[in-house]
């Protein structure tokens, strides 16, 4: 039991990082960009890449962030920034489609890139663990925890310190009122798309350890939204608890019905959630 | 007048279809119809739910997959292909009713990922309980017909057809439009809006279930968990997009364009039909709202502007 | 001249709202737009400040052209805007509130300064300096749209309906404030239904009815004519 529940604290933390991206600019757009998880599994590809070519899958996760972020802000300029003018509703709904149909072309330009063989990134350490108090502790996953703990603290100080994480603030809660202040909401919008499609490199990295394939993409986004609604949007501090919340939850789901069922339980959690309150988790949220 | 040139059409169409067999003897060519009829099934059962309604499901699968398990489960246990076809699609209307009618009481902007949730726990679910693939023993594939098979998806493709055509028709179908266009507006103005919700979903699982009853009718062997594949819930949202949300022609058109270009890429590479199916959608979804049949009106419309033009000179 | 509007018509699709608007504001001055309900006063205030596009005419701010620029571009060149509603950021304080007012760069290096200023003049918002706008009263909350409007340290201010749903006393209140904001070198355009309020702060003021600019002048003299006498000021 006890080891269940470390493995469920090490897979929560990813599943934190993971819903960070999607906060982000459902957060401040009311996008639901559901090709997350096929972009996460894209610089996955690349870290791969790069690891072929001699470099350890940390050190090249920075250039991947960068090359994510440019890809990001490419995807917003080009197709998700028309969508900014229509209502919440419009733009959740239009920001779904949209990445449903990116979602689709980006599995399928892997798969004929990259085929549809699972694949998994292992440099030497990857196996190794270290016990404590009689518990086995994967390193990779314990990096996992605390670059998840970092990005959350650095985003946090970012947009509470510097003035376009401000101005970030500011659109999420009133975009005309921002536009009034001075702020550009275009730019805020491409550049805050494109940070959540940077964060993306991490699980690229923690996951592209573990393995992955061209089509388990929406599987990542599933359990990064369920955190998302779990925390409550615009939450960027409940993230990680709600994350680790999921995966505890799995871990005992597991200890009970066994392996098979751990993705369903996420699932059960959040179609009961959406039915519960219809209205979604989120409204609450707002002032 | 509409109506009447609907309905010749439709007859002429069974006509076509019904006597194609006896001009193709090809076996491939009965497939790829028989692939055409099971795609404009699932698509057009989905458009009413989508296109006319207004509520993008991305969980189809279940309901198709629910009605192929079911379908194949009691066929094969010795019921003629007919009453087993009827259990299934029924029991994806009672699937749709347990867990489709909740997603309903979502905000509608949700209603894409909790039917999306719904469709990936019916199939980790179904490829956990059954997780050998089923074959059709010795004495079903030596009364094997493909002849028995195209007629009946034909059968199920032209019933979808009608029926969504006939609802849409219909008050309720005006209604259900209403729904879409103007939610708040449709239930101002008397409309229950939930209840027609849920006639839509429960006739489109059931439509889609019978999709479903033809998939395991006519595959030899499959995994259970085949028919709940998520790409079962994306072909439809694809094919209804870029044919024509909300039109009975566009599901058909999306249909026939996706399988043609299946069969083009199918031969030199293979997912390529998908790409550029994702990206038409993409282009679909920002710029072409009414997908191929608001450019064939434009381009119809067009060309009698310029013949009108053309008489006047 | 500080801002001139020629010729402006603005249209939501297929309706017409704006027809050949023609006003000026000068500098210093306090301009008054008056006029009921549905006239088109919110709709001319938000095209000045870039959130309308109009589809006819210019707007001219001191030289610049204003038409074709984006709301955060029109506020960097020099004119804020109180919108009608008050438009603060809920879950930010109030201090978070009025630094987001200091957002234009230019506005940045006298933050603290101008936030002493803004203090100055309505005392309350120091004391509830660290308390989520969303939980303040009306009037607070009018207060502090005004206060985080003037830490953008422009020297021209459009008001939208600053009245609405608060109490005369109040409503004197901040229409003193406005005075003495004006005499610091502000100037204020004033959209308002509340008209003899109004007309009693501003120099000069136009009347705009059903989208069209229907008389104009003095703000003392309009209040003697008989078309404002009966159509706003209650008295036949």
């Amino acid at each position: 039991m006890g080891q269940t529940l470390v493995y469920g604290v090490l897979n929560g933390a990813l599943y934190g990082i993971i819903a960070l991206g999607i906060a982000l600019v459902f957060g401040v757009m009311r996008y639901l960009n559901l090709a997350q998880g096929s972009l996460i599994i894209l610089g996955a590809y690349g870290i791969l890449f790069l690891f072929h070519l001699g470099v350890d899958p940390f050190a090249s996760m920075p250039l991947i962030a960068f090359l994510l972020f440019l890809l990001g802000g490419a995807l917003f300029w080009a197709s998700f920034s028309r969508l900014i003018a229509l209502s919440e509703a419009g733009r959740i709904k239009n920001s779904l489609l949209i990445s449903f149909g990116l979602m689709l072309l980006i599995d399928n330009l892997a798969t004929l890139l990259w085929t549809g063989d699972e694949r998994s990134i292992t440099p030497a350490y990857s196996g190794l663990t270290f016990g404590i108090a009689g518990l086995r502790f994967p390193l990779i996953g314990c990096v996992g925890v605390l670059s998840a703990l970092v990005i959350i603290v650095a985003l946090h100080l970012f947009l509470a310190r510097t003035y376009f994480g401000k101005s970030i603030m500011a659109v999420s809660q009133d975009h005309e009122a921002a536009s009034l202040m001075g702020v550009n909401v275009n730019l805020t919008c491409l550049v805050s798309f494109a940070i959540s499609v940077g964060l993306a490199s991490i699980p690229s990295a923690l996951i592209g350890l573990k393995s992955f394939s061209p089509t388990v993409g929406i599987q990542w986004f599933n359990k990064g939204v369920i955190v998302v609604m779990l925390s409550g949007i615009g939450n960027i501090n409940g993230v990680f608890p709600a994350g680790l919340f999921l995966g505890i939850m799995e871990a005992i789901s597991v200890y009970f019905f066994g392996a098979p069922y751990r993705e369903v339980t996420g699932l059960v959690v959040f179609v009961l959630v959406m039915v519960l309150f219809p209205k979604g988790l989120f409204k609450r949220q707002e002032l | 007048m509409m109506r009447r040139r609907a309905w010749i059409t439709f007859c002429l169409a069974a006509l076509c279809f019904g006597f194609l067999p006896a001009l193709i003897r090809s076996e491939y060519f009965l497939n790829l119809f028989l692939m055409f009829f099971l795609y404009v099934t699932v698509a057009q059962s989905w458009n009413l739910l989508g296109g006319f309604t207004g509520q993008i499901s991305l969980g189809h699968s279940a309901f198709f997959g629910t009605g192929a398990l079911i379908t194949r489960l009691i066929w094969t246990a010795g019921v003629p292909i007919v009453p087993a076809l009827i259990a299934g699609s029924l029991s994806s209307v009672v699937l749709a009713l347990l867990v489709g009618v909740p997603c309903l009481r979502m905000r509608s902007a949700y209603f894409p990922i909790g039917t999306l949730a719904l469709a990936m726990i019916a199939q980790i679910t179904v490829a956990n309980l059954f997780p050998l693939p089923g074959s059709l023993s010795r004495g079903y594939l030596t009364g094997y017909s493909m002849l028995s098979r195209y007629y009946l998806a034909l059968l199920v493709a032209m019933l979808t057809v009608a029926v969504v055509y006939w609802i849409v028709r219909s008050r309720t179908g005006l209604a259900l439009v209403g729904i879409r266009d103007d939610e708040a507006a449709a239930e101002a103005m008397g409309v229950r809006t939930f209840k027609h919700k849920v006639f839509a979903l429960m006739v489109s699982s059931w439509l889609v279930g019978l999709g479903g009853g033809i998939f395991a009718y006519h595959q030899v062997s499959y995994y259970y968990s085949a028919p709940f594949e998520l790409s079962w819930s994306f072909l439809p949202t694809l094919t209804t997009f870029i044919g024509g949300l909300g039109t009975i022609a566009g599901p058909i058109l999306g249909a026939a364009c996706f399988l043609g270009l299946s069969e083009i890429f199918a031969i030199s590479l293979g997912e390529v039909h998908l790409v550029v199916f994702a990206f038409t959608f993409i282009l679909v979804v920002l710029f072409v709202p009414g997908g191929l049949m608001s450019i064939s009106t434009k381009i119809r419309s067009l060309t009698a502007r310029i013949a009108r033009r053309a008489t006047r000179v | 001249m500080m801002l001139r509007v020629e010729h402006v018509d603005v249209r939501y699709g297929d309706l017409q709202v704006l027809w050949d608007v023609d006003l000026e504001v000068r500098q210093g001055e306090i301009v008054a737009l008056v006029g009921s309900n549905g006239a088109g006063k919110s709709t001319l205030i938000r095209t000045i400040a870039g959130l309308v596009k109009p589809s006819g005419g210019t707007i001219h701010y001191g030289d610049a052209l204003l038409n074709d620029k984006p709301p955060h571009t029109i506020a960097a060149s020099g004119i804020s805007m109180v919108p009608e509603g008050r438009r603060l950021f809920p879950k930010m304080t109030v201090l978070q509130n009025l630094e987001m007012g200091a957002f234009l760069r230019k506005a940045r290096p006298q933050k603290e300064t101008t936030l002493d200023w803004v203090y100055e003049i309505f005392p309350i918002l120091r004391k509830r300096s660290h308390q989520p706008a969303g939980l303040l009263s009306g009037g607070e909350q009018q207060m502090l749209a005004i206060g985080r409007a003037l830490m953008g340290r422009n020297d021209f201010l459009l008001l939208d309906e600053l009245s609405l749903g608060l109490s005369p006393l109040l409503v004197k209140q901040i229409f003193d404030v406005l005075v003495t904001i004006n005499k610091a070198g502000i100037t204020l355009f004033i959209v308002e239904q509340n008209v003899p309020m109004t007309l009693k702060i501003a120099n000069r003021a136009y009347i705009l009815e059903t989208g069209r600019i229907v008389g104009e002048g003095v703000a003392r003299e309009l209040m003697e004519s008989e078309h404002v006498k009966a159509a706003y000021l209650g008295m036949a």
